[in-house]
Formats: C-alpha cells, sequence, structure tokens
C-alpha cells in the first residue's frame, strides 16, 4: 500500500482497490481491451500486482496484460505451471520475470519462454523441476542480464550452456554443483559483476578462474571447499562464511576495494595473517561470527567499519577494547552470545557515538551495564533479551535502597526498539519504560509479568507493536488495558490464564489491533487477507531470510527499512487497511456502529 | 460563486464542468496549470479542455475532487506534511475516525467498470 502510494496518486490507488475487489468486478473490466492496451506500463503493473497478492489471478487473465506489463513477481505461487507459462510467453514488454519457488514450473514449461525478446532478468531459484532441458530453452533469450537458478535441479552441463548468454551480469548458482571445470567454461562471460556460488564444488584451483572476470564484485563462496582465496581487483563484496580459510586476496598490487566480508562460521587457520592484504579503508562490514577468530587485533586497522558481527564468536572483556578502539562510525554492532560482561560493556562507553542498533543478547551483562549503555546518545534498537538484567541495582550499604535501572535509557532520545525479553525484570522495575517517548516496539517475556505490566505500557504515544509473552495476565487486566492509538500488533503468546473470549472481546474492541495467542487463530487483519501476504509467503519468507543469511546478511537492513516508517505513515496504513476490512468485517462495523 | 474561484473542466465530448477552483486544485496537474508562470490558456480563461477524458469519466474526477476535500484530506494529505503540529495530528486522526465510524458512506465509490478509465485519468491528472 505505502508503495502503491508513494508511486502513483490516491484515486489510482483507489480504482487498483476498487478493479481487485472481487472476481466479479475483475470480470467488470476484463473485456475493456482498447483501454487495457493504452494502460501505462506502471499502472499495468501494479494492478496485476495487486491481483495476484488478492490471489484473483488465473492464467487466462494473464492475457490482456501482455501489451503493457513490464515486471512480474509469482514468488511462490503455487499454481504457476505450464499454462501460466504459455501466457508469460507472450508478453512482449516483460522484461523482469520472478518465479521462483513455484514448484510446479518445469524444464518443459520454459519452452514457451523462448525467443523473448524483452527479458532482462528472471529468477527461477528453487524451482525444483528446472533441469538442464530447461536451460536449454532459456540460452535463446539473449537479452538476459540477470539469471537466479539457485537450488534448481540444474548440473554442471546445463551451467556450462549458460557460457552463451554474453551480457550476463547477475548469475546467481547457489547450491549447484559447479566445477572447476564448469567455470572455465564460463570464463566468457566477461561482464559479469555478481557471482553466487555458495556450495559449489569449487575448489583452490578453480577459484583462480575468477581473476579473469573483470568485472567482478560480488562473490558468494560460502560452504566450499576454498581454502585460499586470490585477489580480485574488482571485488567489493565477499562472502567466504562457513570456509576454512588459509588465506584471503594474497597479493600486493590492486587491492580490492572491499566493502563488505562475510566470515561468518568460517575457521581461519592463520588467524594473525588471514586479514593481512585486505584493503581497509573502504570496509563498512563485516561478520565474523560464529568464527574461531580469537586475537581480534585486525580490527583496529579497520577504522571505516559500521557495521561488526562478532556474535557467538570468542570476544570477551580482554578484547571488546578492539571495538572500543574503532568505534566512532560503528552504526551496528553484534555482540550477542559472546563473553562480554557488563565491565566489557564499560569499556566501550563513550567509544560509539553513532551506535545506532547494538545487541548484547544472551550475554552475562546485568543492570550495570544499563548506564553505560545510556552513553550511546544515537540508539535506536537494543536487544537485551537473555541476560541477568533484573531492572534494579541495590544500593551497597542499604538494604531497602534500590535504583531502577532501565530509568537510565531515558537520555536516549532516539531509542524505538527495545527488547527484554527472558530477562528477570518485573511489573514494579519496567515503569521507567512508561516515559520512553520514541519506543514504537517493546518486547518482554517473563513469568513475574502482571497485569500491572500492561498498565505502565498504555502510556507509550508511539507504540506500534508490543509482545508479552509468558506474563500473567487476566481476562479482566487485558479488559481494562488501554493499549495506546498507535498499537498494531500485541502478542500475546503463553499468556495461559487468558481465555479465547476475552481474548476476542479485546479483537472487538480494539479492531485495529492484531493480537497473537495460542487461542487465537485468525486475527481481524487476517480477515483481510489483501494487505498482507498469505501464512504460506510469510513462512516462505522467513525461510529464504535463513538460507540467505550465510550469504547477505541483509536481516539487519531488514531491520532498518522498518524503522523508516513513522507515526503518520503507520496511521495512513491503519486507516486504509480499515476501508477494505468494514465491508467484510460485520462484528467490526457493529463495533464501530455503536459508538 | 465568483468567476475567479470556478474552473470548467471540458471533456471529450465537449461536455462542460464547473467547479471550485480548490477542487480542482486537488489534481497536481490541473495546479500547474492554473498556478505556473508565463500565460496559458488555461489560466487565462480558467478553462481547461481534456480531450482524452470522457464525459463519464470527468465527471467521476469532479466528484472525486470534492470527495478528496471533504474527507480525503484530512487523513492522506495532511499526513503526507511533515511539519505537522502534534495537536492538529491528534485533531484530524481523530477526524478521521469519526469519518470512519460512520462506515461505508464516507467511502468512494468506483464502479468496477469504470476503473481502467478512472486510473488513467487519475495518473494523467496527479490526483
Amino acid at each position: 500500500m505505502v508503495m502503491e502510494k508513494e508511486k502513483g496518486s490516491e484515486l489510482v490507488s483507489l480504482c487498483i482497490e476498487a478493479a481487485c475487489a472481487s472476481r466479479e468486478s475483475v470480470e467488470k473490466w476484463r473485456m475493456q481491451r482498447r483501454s487495457l492496451g493504452r494502460l501505462p506500463a506502471h499502472l499495468a503493473d501494479s494492478l496485476l500486482r495487486r491481483l495476484i497478492r488478492r490471489r484473483l489471478l488465473f492464467p487466462s487473465l494473464l492475457e490482456v496484460f501482455k501489451y503493457n506489463v513490464e515486471a512480474i513477481d509469482l514468488r511462490g505461487e503455487n499454481s504457476v505451471d505450464a499454462e501460466w507459462m504459455a501466457y508469460l510467453g507472450a508478453f512482449r514488454c516483460l522484461f523482469s520475470l520472478n518465479i521462483a519457488d513455484c514448484h510446479r514450473v518445469t524444464s518443459s514449461a520454459l519452452w514457451a519462454l523462448t525467443g523473448m525478446t524483452c527479458l532482462k532478468e528472471l529468477d527461477l531459484s528453487r524451482c525444483l523441476k528446472v533441469t538442464d532441458a530447461g536451460i536449454k530453452h532459456l540460452v535463446s533469450i539473449s537479452t538476459l542480464e540477470k539469471l537466479s537458478l539457485s537450488e534448481t535441479g540444474v548440473t554442471e552441463n546445463g551451467i556450462a550452456l549458460l557460457s552463451s548468454l554474453k551480457i550476463l551480469s547477475v548469475l546467481d548458482l547457489g547450491g549447484l554443483p559447479v566445477t572447476d571445470l564448469v567455470l572455465i567454461a564460463l570464463q566468457v562471460l566477461t561482464k559479469l559483476e555478481y557471482l553466487d556460488l555458495w556450495g559449489s564444488r569449487i575448489s583452490n584451483s578453480g577459484v583462480a578462474v575468477l581473476q579473469m572476470f573483470p568485472r567482478l564484485s560480488f562473490l558468494n563462496l560460502a560452504w566450499t571447499s576454498v581454502t585460499k582465496m586470490p585477489n580480485i581487483s574488482s571485488l567489493e563484496c565477499l562472502n567466504l562464511s562457513n570456509c576454512t580459510i588459509n588465506s584471503m586476496l594474497e597479493g600486493n598490487e590492486d587491492k580490492a576495494p572491499l566493502a563488505k566480508i562475510s566470515l561468518s562460521g568460517s575457521t581461519f587457520m592463520n588467524e594473525a595473517e588471514a586479514f593481512l592484504y585486505i584493503e581497509t579503508s573502504f570496509l563498512s562490514f563485516l561478520d565474523v561470527s560464529n568464527s574461531s577468530l580469537k586475537r581480534f587485533s585486525f580490527l583496529s586497522q579497520m577504522k571505516a567499519l559500521e557495521h561488526l558481527n562478532v556474535s557467538s564468536s570468542t570476544m570477551g572483556d580482554d578484547t571488546v577494547e578492539m571495538v572500543a578502539c574503532i568505534g566512532a562510525n560503528l552504526r551496528n554492532l553484534n555482540l550477542s552470545d559472546t563473553r562480554v560482561s557488563s565491565a566489557g560493556v564499560g569499556i566501550l562507553a563513550g567509544h560509539l557515538p553513532n551506535l545506532e542498533i547494538l545487541s548484547l543478547s544472551g550475554t552475562s551483562i546485568d543492570d550495570y551495564a544499563i548506564s553505560y549503555i545510556s552513553t550511546m546518545p544515537s540508539l535506536k534498537v537494543i536487544d537485551l533479551s537473555n541476560t541477568e538484567i533484573k531492572g534494579f541495582i541495590q544500593q551497597v550499604g542499604a538494604e531497602t535502597d534500590f535504583v531502577l535501572s532501565l530509568t537510565a535509557l531515558q537520555s536516549l532520545s532516539h531509542l524505538e526498539r527495545l527488547n527484554l525479553e527472558q530477562t528477570q525484570v518485573r511489573d514494579a522495575t519496567i515503569c521507567p519504560l512508561s516515559t520512553f517517548k520514541e519506543l514504537s516496539h517493546l518486547s518482554l517475556r517473563s513469568a513475574s509479568l502482571t497485569d500491572l505490566s500492561l498498565d505502565h505500557l498504555s502510556s507509550l504515544s508511539k507504540l506500534t507493536s508490543l509482545c508479552v509473552r509468558d506474563a500473567v495476565l487476566t481476562n479482566s487486566g487485558l479488559g481494562s488495558f488501554k493499549p495506546p492509538a498507535t498499537l498494531k500488533l500485541l502478542d500475546l503468546h503463553g499468556g495461559w490464564l487468558l481465555t479465547e473470549d476475552a481474548i476476542l472481546q479485546f479483537c472487538k474492541m480494539h479492531p485495529q489491533i492484531e493480537v497473537m495467542h495460542e487461542l487465537i487463530i485468525i486475527s481481524p487483519s487476517d480477515q483481510i487477507g489483501s494487505n498482507r501476504p498469505s501464512p504460506s509467503k510469510i513462512c516462505l519468507r522467513a525461510s529464504l531470510v535463513n538460507k540467505k543469511q550465510d550469504q547477505i546478511p541483509i536481516s539487519e537492513y531488514f531491520l532498518d527499512q522498518r524503522l523508516k516508517y513513522d507515526r503518520e505513515e503507520l496511521l495512513a496504513l491503519q486507516y486504509s487497511s480499515l476501508y477494505v476490512a468494514l465491508p467484510q468485517d460485520s462484528d467490526v462495523q457493529d463495533v464501530l456502529g455503536s459508538r | 460563486m465568483k468567476k475567479e474561484d470556478t474552473v470548467k473542466l471540458i471533456s471529450a465530448e465537449g461536455f462542460e464542468f464547473v467547479i471550485d477552483k480548490e477542487a480542482a486544485m486537488v489534481s497536481q496537474t490541473i495546479r500547474n496549470m492554473l498556478t505556473s508562470p508565463g500565460s496559458f490558456a488555461e489560466r487565462e480563461h480558467g478553462e481547461v479542455t481534456f480531450p482524452e477524458i470522457s464525459t463519464t469519466i470527468l465527471e467521476k474526477i469532479c466528484q472525486y475532487f470534492y470527495w478528496s476535500l471533504q474527507y480525503a484530506s484530512l487523513h492522506w494529505h495532511e499526513t503526507n506534511l511533515i511539519m505537522i503540529k502534534e495537536s492538529r495530528f491528534t485533531y484530524s486522526s481523530s477526524l478521521a475516525l469519526a469519518s470512519k465510524s460512520r462506515g461505508k458512506e464516507t467511502d468512494f465509490h468506483i464502479e468496477p467498470e469504470l476503473t481502467l478509465e478512472l486510473m488513467m485519468a487519475a495518473n494523467y491528472l496527479h490526483t
């Protein structure tokens, strides 16, 4: 909805909404061939996108779009099969087609795409039934620039055929059996900028061939047996996650202008020399989570780092000094599941002026760390889950004198997200949270929390998402809870005292809030069914993120994206979804009508 | 109604719609035509001809202009302003809520058969 609004005018989105209201409305306009033919490409694209999301698209309806649609995203649509492909093959100006995770697409279905003249981007990721025979159809599309074949049924013979797609710049061969020999066959693809070879059978001798690609800037060799990575002078992003690394980018001439390196889960044979040849002046992203690194002395060279992930590594209070040294530019720091304690956080205090995202989840920090955290003025997101935090500090000497430690966070004027799940906070100690002005996401999970907590939190004027899991909430407590007007999501999982009736009553009272609980299967916004992807798609996306984690850590950026919506936009969204909800949801109407 | 405060919109078939300037300004395109410097015929005569837009669609567009002034502006246009005052915002959002509670009558109804043509006209008019 936001995307459509940004792109077009309000009336255009109202029209698209009306056109996709039901199967009957589609029937009303689908015969207006002349109008359809005149539809500008961006309108046709949005209309088609809406039809897909509303699940109103069927193969023969595709035909009316064949003269103007330029981009189609059918990712994860299980119904897409050879019949759909037959219609799609006739699209005259289609330049981008995404049919990733469409499991019914077979090699022979791809025959329909042969000879397409505009197609530049094709995503067939995880179409398991696409094999070498399918590649034979694809090689006739000489305009292809971006091709994703990860986790398909293609073998090395099929991959070798790709060498005839001369202008390919992006090639994703993740999870395919690419061998050294095949890579030599692909050498002719001199325009390649992005090459994904995770899980392939490339060895140290094959990897030398990569130097022959003059424009290669992104390379993923995660989960391969490569141990010696040669210098590639154009490289900007490198992923060697879960590899055993002997040397990286050895050579003294034309150092690669690396911006991102992911080494998650990697084992280093010689830590002292591993980073010796890396040009660090552009390096802004480093992921060494789960790696075997011990000394971290290499960090001192990486002054430009903005994003550092050392989670589940051997980082501790003795080595955290290294992070403090390069803290000036850091925006995102992940220290979760490390040996860093409150004292370690103290070492970082004052050295991280630009830090926006901090994770200390699963560390042994206690309430003393909170005052150190409050010295990081730019923080927007803090994850303190699974720690020893109690929410108060007992003053030495006085038995009854408690200081509420969370009060210290009040000085963080940008704080939007706070995670305190699995800590020892109680009703009384989360009191200070009620004064956090910018807080939009709060997660709590503890069996010591009761109705009183809900009371404290109702004054948070920007809260959009609240998670109070495993708490001892009662029906009457939920009934008297006055949620902030901005609240969109309330997660009450594990609230074992709540009954279905009480939760449903709450849903009726607050139709704009999606409530999550074991007893609730359908939430109000699921009934709309239009504004959010289907459950199957959500799972799918989650699994995609998991899979991609060893490629580019997208998830962190995903977080940033969510933050960019401000209160106004969220409110606009809230009402726009109600528009759709009202005619369908009589319960909601009753409640609203009786007001 | 003074003549300066109105605009005449002329459809492809020659039908004329005289509407408030304020309403017509909901369209960014018409706003540009009427306010941009230089001597556009549109600006001088307060008349705009749309040879591409049929009477039915133009009528719907005019209806939308007024609807937009009355309801939509409160929670669409206003909220798009970045420099909005807090108090004003709560006022507008509570109004939006109020209009919501009246239910369907505040929706702008679009007949499905008009959607395609109306969409194109709206796109052209930036409204």
